[in-house]
């Protein structure tokens, strides 16, 4: 059972343009949406258009609502999930590109790369220079992947067993998860996808938000390295 | 005398002077004042049973320190302070900062749990919805 995640706050007015692209792009797809305690009308609109909504009763973040995603999935037998955001940023027409490795088994987690020569996506000064620092980052851990904040992921159900531990950060789960699974022996990869400039990555641009993000991130990717298994020689 | 002896004479004077009276009767009372508010909150349930050993062993630990007088002079040379009023300052603010950190994990714990529930909230409400739907999926 293939499941698509999409974790939502405040999103009514950009996530039912996403959701009927999806209808015709992912039909073989159950879409999932994650309320994350929004105040508006994202689950009413979600639940217009077919989905099934999970709402949560308060602001939990963006890492909590995907983990919630995850959980149900693992609940109703997924085998298979992608995940994507609700502001229009991925492209419903990427999903089938981005499941065919996991689908196919070759790979348990794929991620979206905007880099790899598909679209146009442009990154600012400050942004640009997170990602090469996380590119360098993880490549230090023998992953080499060249979009490593992407939230636009596919994965099997061992990845979800994983993520549906408590080790899933709340806020941002990025460098640090990606990193986890491959400590733990999963097959990572990518597959390149068309990205527009979306909200999430503004909060690698305002004030502190991005020093913090760093600091967070160095944090749980030490964490994240220090402990957990290591990789399976041959996996 | 030399300035090193001088200093000595000086840090002697300091660690020897009598605690005066009114210090004393007030550590004792303050002592049992917090005993009577742990106590209290416990009785108002406003104060689990598991958090009172913390403050009951600061309470005391003030009145052994004001009822023995040369308890606080022996930690006052352990620590190589030179007055006992600081010595007091140092355990004191490492007594804060222990039991802020020993917070800020129960508050960690405390917010995996709470997120952990609305988690489980979240799938439970989206279980009874399909439920609820004459052919909605069953997870």
């Amino acid at each position: 059972m293939k499941f698509l995640v999409i974790p939502a706050f405040q999103e009514e007015a950009r996530l039912p343009a996403v959701l009927e692209r999806l209808a015709v792009a992912a039909p073989d797809f159950r879409v999932v949406v994650v309320d994350d305690g929004s105040r508006d009308a994202t689950a009413a609109v979600a639940k217009r258009a077919g989905a099934r909504v999970l709402r949560h009763p308060f602001n939990l973040g963006y890492g909590a609502a995907l983990q919630t995603g995850y959980k149900w999935a693992l609940r109703s037998g997924a085998t298979l999930l992608v995940q994507m955001d609700a502001d229009g940023q991925h492209d419903p027409d990427d999903v089938a590109g981005l499941a065919a490795p996991v689908a196919a088994g070759e790979l348990d987690l794929v991620v979206g790369s905007r880099f790899l020569g598909v679209g146009d996506y442009r990154m600012a000064g400050l942004h640009r220079l997170g990602r090469d620092f996380f590119r360098a980052l993880l490549s230090a851990f023998g992953l080499r992947l060249t979009d490593p904040t992407s939230g636009f992921q596919a994965m099997n159900r061992t990845v979800l067993e994983l993520y549906a531990s408590d080790m899933f950060p709340s806020d941002f789960p990025d460098v640090d998860v990606l990193l986890c699974a491959h400590r733990h022996g999963l097959r990572v990869g990518e597959r390149a996808v068309r990205m527009r400039e979306g909200t999430r990555a503004s909060t690698l641009h305002a004030g502190f938000a991005p020093i913090y993000y760093v600091y967070k991130m160095l944090l749980s990717v030490w964490a994240a390295s220090s402990t957990g298994p290591r990789r399976r020689e041959g996996a | 005398m030399t300035s090193e002896e001088r200093l000595e004479e000086l840090r002697r004077l300091f660690l020897e002077a009598p605690e005066s009276a009114a210090t004393r009767v007030l550590a004792i009372v303050l002592s049992l004042l917090l005993v009577t508010a742990v106590l209290w909150l416990v009785r108002r349930r406003t104060l689990r049973e598991e958090y009172t050993p913390i403050w009951m062993g600061v309470a005391f630990g003030i009145a052994a320190l004001s009822l023995v007088p040369p308890l606080l002079g022996w930690l006052t040379r352990a620590v190589g302070a030179w007055t006992p009023s600081s010595a007091l300052f140092f355990f004191g603010e490492l007594f804060l900062l222990a039991i802020c950190l020993h917070y800020a994990v129960r508050l960690s714990g405390l917010t995996l749990q709470v997120k952990n529930l609305a988690q489980e909230l979240a799938v439970l409400r989206g279980e009874l919805d399909s439920l609820r739907e004459p052919s909605g999926e069953r997870p």
